[in-house]
């Protein structure tokens, strides 16, 4: 059950490179892309492959695939979750306001994650019950957090949050960043609930044809809900993040990470249909972006062409692939 | 306060057709903001409220919800055409893309005071600003005494090939030919946004083993930078501009050497101030530009104080021009 994009293929029995299951040639193929992308930049700059700025990217990578792991698993069952920016922003807003008003480090990660997953749970309703499509129901989403948030903010920005609570974006154990331990827990996790779990599995089967799903007699409803419960979760961890790396909250806090979340998830590999993807290749898929950041600040490139150079090489990565893909179709 | 704004929209929309013929007194005025998140704009409006309620006027906001967006400030227009304000407080979402709106306004015949950024056409009574490049010219040069006019610059800019940021960018690098021995090891942008400005400086402390200033084109993307620097535990003198709460709060403690004070809060009062005089046909100035004012630790306390609390200065003691 390793393969969940190309049934077909298994009937071949092809050696080497065709017998890989299809979602592991897409995880190396992704990986050569990301290599290449190391390579020219130990090549042009100095900086790049020292040991602190290898654990700057990795902490840098982690809040982006944080966001992206939970909305790697609505993708998966062929939906979308356009309210991540917005969760992000209205969560760290009460999270900010309860650490401060209560100073209780506890409170506000509850606060956090609670509203994430509220928001979660309220637009997985509105998907599965309502039948509103992902799309209209996660913008909707969008538009009355940032309304709420807004109202509740009035303009202001919140700051200065304890020491203990900035630990967890900007903290360090064993000399590695707290955030690069909690990246790489919940790429364990997300790994093991999406290929070992029935419920993993069932978020494939949603993905890949409901209708099928359904007589097979799996609860699509329910799995609908948990997806979008997951990504608003991750949201509301995310936020917190934020929090303690930003050391301040305002409203538009987390809008600029909508799409480069979703960029990860199908930079690495995961299909915006459904039922084709994996963990993995976010992680990948949010190195390549953190990676094109810090290579053009390393490497300076004026902020005139900057746009001009992330949009090419998101695309190239992509087109890579399909290269190598191409005897296959 | 958080709920302000939308009570006094409420409150002063039902006013708005009865006030019209009134000349000393009840004069309604519609007051057009970019957003809902910059503290700047919240600091005008309170600014303008202040001012209304010594003249005896009323203001209602025009705030597009979705951040400087074009459209809904388009239609906002449309909306306050047909309700007829005595006057409008106008700062445009785009001072190219909203030239049609204005047009709308001066076909009604309604008197419009410009403000904050400047209209490329249009008729108005007067604009009210602030100059971008006297503020990041005015910041820079405070930032390079302080490094005894030699060391590493770091700039974070703002969104490229907007006004504002082609303005501040001009001072600074003005204020750098000034100084021959201060050398810009990097100029990258920051679009405004903390989280990329944070990012941004991480990176750049990889590359560059000695910085002892930063600029950065907004006191967001400041403290971005101020999280970064105490995250690797190094120390640079950090300058920043619009004066926000935050920003003043962060030169008070000593994080950041200064902040250059747009005026948002004497910016609404003045333009509200000069439309009321219009319309009781007083004398008022074509154009006034608030000179920058540079927050440091010698005058950080009189601006920390809350902004709700502030009251705006008699019309003698305004700048006239």
């Amino acid at each position: 059950m390793t393969d969940h994009s190309a049934p077909s293929s298994n009937v071949q029995q092809v050696s080497g490179w065709s017998a890989l299951p299809n979602s592991v040639r897409v995880t190396l193929l992704r990986l050569i892309a990301l290599a290449l992308i190391v390579l020219t930049l130990s090549l042009t700059s100095e900086a790049f492959l020292t040991s602190n700025n290898v654990l700057n990217v990795l902490r840098q990578t982690a809040l982006l695939f944080l966001l992206a792991s939970g909305l790697t698993i609505v993708i998966l069952t062929a939906g979308l979750d356009l309210s991540v920016g917005a969760n992000i922003g209205l969560s760290a807003c009460l999270a900010a306001t309860i650490i401060k008003s209560t100073g209780s480090i506890s409170l506000a990660l509850l606060a956090g994650m609670g509203s994430g997953f509220l928001i979660g749970l309220i637009n997985g309703g509105l998907i599965a019950f309502l039948r509103i499509p992902p799309f209209i129901a996660t913008y909707g989403m969008l538009w009355i957090l940032h309304g709420v948030t807004y109202w509740f903010m009035g303009g202001e920005t919140i700051h200065g949050f304890p020491a203990d609570f900035r630990a967890i974006g900007s903290g360090y154990l064993w000399g590695i960043p707290i955030p690069v331990f909690l990246m790489l827990a919940f790429l364990l996790v997300g790994m093991i609930f999406l290929q070992r779990t029935r419920w993993g599995q069932d978020i494939y089967s949603v993905g890949a044809n409901r209708e099928a799903a359904r007589l097979s007699g799996i609860p699509v409803n329910s799995r609908l809900v948990l997806a979008y419960v997951m990504s608003g979760l991750m949201a509301g961890l995310a936020s917190l993040i934020f929090l303690a790396r930003l050391n301040s909250a305002e409203g538009d806090i987390g809008e600029a990470m909508t799409l480069p979340a979703i960029a990860a998830v199908l930079i690495g590999g995961t299909s915006l249909f459904g039922g084709v993807g994996t963990i993995t290749g976010t992680l990948i898929g949010a190195l390549i972006l953190t990676l094109v950041l810090n290579g053009m600040n390393l490497l300076s490139i004026n902020a005139s062409w900057q746009p001009l150079v992330t949009g090419v090489i998101v695309i190239a990565a992509v087109y890579f692939d399909n290269l190598s893909n191409k005897g296959d179709k | 306060m958080k709920a302000h704004w939308i009570v006094g929209t409420v409150l002063v929309a039902g006013l708005g057709a009865t006030a019209n013929a009134q000349t000393s007194g009840g004069e309604v005025l519609a007051v057009f903001t970019k957003n809902q998140t910059n503290p700047f704009f919240q600091t005008f409006r309170l600014g303008a409220e202040s001012a209304a309620k010594q003249l005896n006027a009323k203001v209602t906001h025009y705030i597009p919800t979705k951040p400087d967006s074009i459209p809904e400030q388009m239609s906002q227009i449309e909306d306050v055409i047909v309700k007829k304000p005595n006057a409008i407080i106008y700062i445009p979402v785009d001072y190219k893309a909203m030239v049609p709106g204005i047009q709308k306004m001066n076909a009604a015949k309604i008197p419009v005071i410009n403000a904050t950024d400047r209209s490329e056409s249009g008729e108005f009574v007067s604009f009210v600003g602030a100059s971008d490049y006297a503020l990041a010219l005015e910041s820079s040069r405070i930032l390079f005494k302080a490094m005894g006019g030699k060391g590493n610059v770091v700039a974070l800019e703002g969104v490229k090939g907007t006004l504002t940021n082609t303005d501040r960018m001009r001072g600074f690098t003005d204020a750098v030919k000034q100084n021959p021995n201060i050398k810009v090891v990097a100029s990258q942008p920051g679009n405004y946004q903390r989280l990329l400005a944070l990012q941004v400086m991480e990176n750049l402390m990889q590359s560059n083993p000695q910085i002892d200033g930063v600029f950065a084109a907004n006191d967001a993307m400041a403290s971005g930078v101020i999280e970064a620097l105490e995250g690797a535990k190094r120390k640079a003198l950090v300058v920043g501009i619009n004066g926000t709460k935050e920003g003043v709060d962060a030169v008070v403690s000593g994080k950041m050497l200064a902040t250059a004070d747009y005026g948002g809060f004497m910016q609404g009062c003045l333009s509200t101030m000069i439309a009321v005089r219009h319309l009781r046909k007083q004398p008022v100035p074509k154009e006034v530009i608030f000179p920058p004012v540079v927050i440091d630790k010698s005058n950080a306390a009189k601006y920390s104080a809350p902004v709700e609390t502030m009251a705006c200065p008699a019309w003698a003691d305004m700048p006239k021009g």
